[in-house]
């Protein structure tokens, strides 16, 4: 389990984190969803260590990371943003190394494992510097899980690799959540809501929204978006829709398409609007209702925060 | 600090490093040791050894300057920093690879010193306190070494500001040379370099000893405070 109370880091007049408090339950997976320079990897930095705090508390499994450091270490495997890799060794010394470090007890066999769980068994002799930056980032990856600590931070654990090692790290990532607790980082709204059981939105330093992916996708409440193609002239159409209740709309492009946005909408919102066409004679040609994207909440969310 | 100790020294020999360090040294310590010893016939290595810690002082710093400044520039660092390993013994251990290194150089070095028993009687007393003295110097400047690394995020800076700390030392000496009175005595007592003149006459003088176990000391102390304050920035 990991608590963090009023985390808070300056860099000189920076407020790169700013009073940030959440907790991660045993083997649940958190996500950290935020924009470039959002502060997530700053966080990261401090939950393992790397950094200190300007103030604030951070305990994992109830260890404070101050107070006893190497303990809390022992703890937690980080997959930093940029995999720390040594380029003139070979991909098994580096492991090795790495869990020398980690003081693992069986380093052969548990390199091993921890090789054929990522994929890394075929290049374990060449040399890191010459590796493709999926075969890095598995590499860093490999190494986090060594000791098989309770805690798993990932920073951007995606970055930099194929459509199917994205999906191949996602399952890998989920399976790994049912034994150990995981925050990871992503800017990609997908990737979040395919591993995380809950996902924290960071913008500026602060959490601006906490919820499971599901819920988010639904906070948009009974906003609807519809997106219709009709027959009809500009003003015939504004002329119907300015008679319908709570609806903003833009025009889309110059083949008759319109967004229309319905606050508080009905479920038979798409059926009201397709009779109120037809009975002004305007032939709707295609209507499509659009989920509410995480996408779209994120954008409000941070526009709202700026 | 077993486990940072064997990756620094391996990959001394991995980036070449170690070789050009090991090639500069013997290369230098050998054509001194001709020039002076087989040469001219003299069986004390004392001139050879005073005159190489002033050289020593530019070819040391190829082993130190890559230390941290290198582990930021890759990031590595945080894997050392967030390993559960106090950052004394990341710093013990890089320390001491540097100076394995320098360790092995010098048994080299004592090799060819033996071959001077052929020769004619080797003193061996002050043969071995000359090397001991030596080695404790080299010691002093692969802390310095480390301590400038640990400073900066560029092996450069790191080299070059090493140099600038020992040529003013190296100068200490000098001016001590020039200088009279309390002040010379005070500029001798803080140059590491004439210190070294001690061990030259044979005896391994404790207050020399100390005196350079402390400067490393010293420095280690500092290189592993600036890593500590670094993080907290
Ligand atoms: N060492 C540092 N010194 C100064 N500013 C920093 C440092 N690290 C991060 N920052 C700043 O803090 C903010 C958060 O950065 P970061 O945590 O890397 O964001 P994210 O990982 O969400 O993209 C950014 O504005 C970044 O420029
Ligand atoms: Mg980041």
């Amino acid at each position: 389990m990991i608590e963090v109370k009023n985390l808070v880091k300056h860099f000189g007049d920076k407020k790169a984190v700013n009073d940030i408090s959440f907790t991660v339950n045993d083997n649940e997976v958190l996500g950290f969803l935020g924009p470039n320079g959002a502060g997530k990897s700053t966080t990261m930095n401090m939950l393992t260590g790397y950094i200190s705090m300007t103030s604030g508390e951070i305990k994992i499994c109830g260890i404070d990371i101050l107070e006893n450091p190497i303990e809390a270490k022992k703890k937690i495997g980080y997959l930093p943003e940029q995999p720390p890799l040594y380029p003139e060794m070979t991909v098994r010394e580096y492991l090795s190394f790495a869990a020398e470090l980690k003081g693992v007890k069986n380093i052969k066999k548990e390199i091993d494992a921890a090789a054929r769980k990522v994929g890394l068994t075929e290049v374990m002799s060449r040399r890191v510097g010459n590796l493709s930056k999926g075969y890095k980032q598995r590499t860093g990856f490999c190494a986090a899980l060594l000791g098989n600590p309770e805690v798993l931070i990932l920073d951007e654990p995606t970055v930099g690799l194929d459509p199917n090692q994205i999906i191949e790290m996602r399952g890998l990532i989920k399976s790994l959540g049912r034994e150990h607790t995981v925050i990871l980082s992503s800017h990609i709204l997908t990737e979040i809501s395919a591993v995380c059981d809950r996902v924290l939105i960071i913008n500026d330093g602060r959490i601006i929204a906490e919820d499971t992916p599901k819920n988010l996708a639904g906070r948009g409440g009974k906003a609807k978006r519809i997106i219709i193609r009709v027959d009809g002239g500009d003003d015939a159409v504004s002329a119907v829709l300015d008679g319908l209740d709570g609806v903003t709309y833009s025009k889309l492009g110059e083949g008759g398409e319109y967004e229309i946005n319905i606050s508080n909408a009905s479920k038979d919102a798409g059926k009201k609007l397709f009779f109120a066409f037809a009975k002004a004679e305007l032939p709707i040609l295609e209507q499509r209702e659009e989920e509410r994207s995480l996408e779209d909440i994120f954008i409000e969310l941070t526009k709202g925060d700026k | 600090m077993k486990a940072i100790f064997k990756r620094e020294l391996r990959s001394y020999f991995l980036t070449m490093t170690g070789y050009i360090f090991l090639t500069m040294f013997l290369l230098l310590a050998g054509l001194l040791f001709c020039l002076f010893n087989l040469a001219g016939s003299v069986t004390s290595v004392k001139g050879v050894l005073g005159l190489l810690t002033t050289w020593e002082a530019f070819i040391l710093p190829i082993l130190t300057m890559r230390m941290f400044a290198e582990d930021r520039r890759l990031k590595t660092d945080q894997l050392l920093m967030t390993a559960p390993v106090p950052v004394k013994s990341v710093v013990l251990g890089k320390f001491f690879a540097a100076f394995a290194m320098v360790t092995g150089a010098l048994l080299i070095m004592l090799l060819y010193t033996v071959t001077l028993a052929f020769f004619g009687t080797v003193n061996w007393a002050e043969t071995i306190s000359s090397f001991a003295g030596f080695w404790l110097l080299c010691g002093v400047i692969l802390a310095i070494g480390a301590f400038m690394s640990a400073l900066t995020d560029s092996m450069i800076v790191a080299a070059f500001s090493t140099y600038a700390v020992l040529i003013v030392t190296v100068f200490l000496g000098n001016i001590a040379a020039v200088a009279s009175g309390v002040l010379q005595s005070v500029l001798l007592w803080l140059s590491p370099m004439s210190r070294f003149d001690d061990f030259g006459r044979g005896i391994l003088d404790p207050s020399a000893l100390v005196y350079y176990i402390s400067l490393i000391v010293l420095f280690i102390v500092l290189t592993v405070k600036v890593t500590e304050r670094r993080r907290f920035a």
